[in-house]
């Protein structure tokens, strides 16, 4: 099976008014795919919907060829999830947070090992919330990973991060996909995107308004980067009426 | 299993952490124990009374933790871990977020176990309690109470928008029903008023069945708290569970 997530005709609508409209979208097997797009166009309420945290309208979503809503249990043993919104109890440490999320799985990754590669093992005896921001992205990263999953969500993965430990996630993620992982990110970061993504797709008020490479999407604009052709895209409409 | 152990383990942990239920749910029923111990010593409940205040009282001091958990400590863990997004990351693992309800249930359970024991002995060594009741009415009863105040607990957590108004509510629920309802101040030495007060409070009703149980009074004269704590239970857990708010 090359085609790890597909989306076929995704809609979702708040109040009548269409967050997400028509969305057509394949991810294949150990690739990076980005889902670009401001604030409010549609990112989040994409995610839910492809992992069933939300009900789509309409549409169709599978995952590794299974359905997010009625195989949900055989699908998240295999589905790691990063949510934008860090979500951890109060007084809970790195330690017991790793150990409940091995506890969920069948066939788990060594979490000390996780947190060593991802350089916060010195961090074990804190209380997550004592983190820095930067350590707490990466702890997220390495509990979505716990349950060795084949493909992983990740939501704005590296806000927060420094320069420095910006380009170790990077690397670190490479490395994943080479072993045959495959990562749906999102992100407002166009180097991140340039660095990882082998396939993007630009939303703007929940529709599609590009899909394909970064080169392409650089192509097809009258630009000669990916920042620039990225607010092209999102901006064009706005420019348009200008004139 | 393994998920419930770990979890189990975790949450009790994180709940310790807390302080707050240790100190409601543990140590106050034991404090106002001993207060009423030395109080009212061993001097029968009323005179001619075959039995003791401290042996009436008992069962009423053993609902304080079962309402500091169920009216308290629930709504607020349950509205906080929605709150937090806890309940939803769930629903992306292969483990029900259901899964963490059960967890915090059972710790309340223990609270409820522990003070229990903890009462029962501090009166038996220090107060010369003796238990006159039958000790499987009684467990029933007690079950019965703890089923019907974490059913209110569970409701009010799982249907309140937010964390705040889950506390504001929680509070109402909580102190009236921990002064009034017979749990600390005992119900015998209220003025008629108050009792009539206390009546409306489903806690009140719970003591009395409690009360009975442990005295060896015959069933059959708390035939209505039986059916009011029941019908508690049933209708709060079917609206919790049908109204339930995971995000």
């Amino acid at each position: 099976m090359k085609e790890i997530i597909k989306v076929n005709r995704l809609t979702k609508c708040y109040a009548g008014r269409p967050a997400v409209n028509k969305l057509e979208l394949t991810v294949e097997r150990g690739t990076i795919f980005g889902l670009l797009g401001a604030n409010g166009a549609g990112k989040s309420t994409t995610i839910e919907c492809i992992l069933g945290t939300k009900k789509a309208d309409e549409g169709k979503v599978t995952i590794l060829g299974m359905n997010p809503y009625t195989d949900r249990k055989s699908l998240f043993e295999r589905v790691g999830v990063q949510f934008q919104e860090s979500s951890y109890q109060e007084k809970i440490t790195v330690r017991e947070l790793c150990e409940v999320t091995e506890s969920l799985y069948r066939e788990t990754e060594d979490s000390f090992e996780l947190l060593k590669k991802f350089k916060i093992d010195d961090k074990k005896k804190s209380l997550v919330k004592d983190l820095s921001g930067g350590e707490r992205q990466r702890l997220f990263i390495v509990l979505a990973l716990i349950g060795k999953p084949d493909v992983v969500f990740l939501d704005e993965l590296t806000t927060g991060l420094d320069a420095k430990a910006r380009r170790e996630v990077w690397k670190m993620l490479s490395a994943l996909k080479e072993k045959g992982l495959t990562i749906f990110l999102t992100s407002h970061f166009m180097d991140e995107v340039e660095a990882l993504c082998d396939k993007i797709c630009i939303l703007k008020k929940g529709n599609a308004v590009f899909k394909g490479t970064v080169s392409d999407a650089v192509k097809d604009s009258p630009f000669d980067n990916l920042e620039d052709a990225y607010l092209w895209y999102t901006e064009e409409e706005e420019k348009n009426e200008n004139i | 299993m393994k998920t419930f152990r770990t979890m189990l383990k975790t949450e009790i942990k994180l709940s310790l952490r807390g302080m707050d239920m240790f100190i409601f749910a543990i140590c106050v029923p034991l404090v106002v124990l001993i207060i009423q111990g030395i109080i009212y010593g061993n001097r029968p409940a009323y005179p001619d009374a075959g039995y003791t205040f401290l042996e009436q009282s008992f069962s009423a001091l053993a609902t304080i933790s079962i309402c500091a958990g169920g009216v308290m400590g629930l709504p607020l863990v349950v509205s906080d871990y929605r709150s937090k997004g806890i309940l939803k990351r769930y629903k992306v693992t292969p483990v029900s977020p259901a899964m963490i309800l059960v967890v915090q249930v059972a710790i309340y359970t223990l609270y409820a176990v522990v003070s229990l024991m903890l009462l029962y002995f501090t009166a038996k060594l220090f107060f010369g309690y003796q238990f006159r009741g039958d000790l499987f009415r009684f467990l029933g009863g007690y079950l019965l109470v703890l089923v019907s105040m974490f059913s209110i607990g569970m409701l009010v957590g799982g249907v309140s928008p937010d964390t705040k108004i889950a506390s504001v509510i929680a509070c109402i629920l909580y102190f009236p029903m921990l002064i009034l309802s017979g749990a600390t101040l005992p119900y015998e030495v209220m003025p008629s008023t108050l009792k009539r007060v206390a009546d409306v409070m489903p806690l009140t009703q719970g003591i009395k069945l409690l009360k009975a149980a442990s005295l060896g009074h015959p069933a059959d004269s708390v035939l209505a708290q039986i059916c009011i704590m029941g019908v508690v239970a049933v209708a709060c857990t079917v609206i919790a569970v049908k109204y339930f708010k995971w995000e």
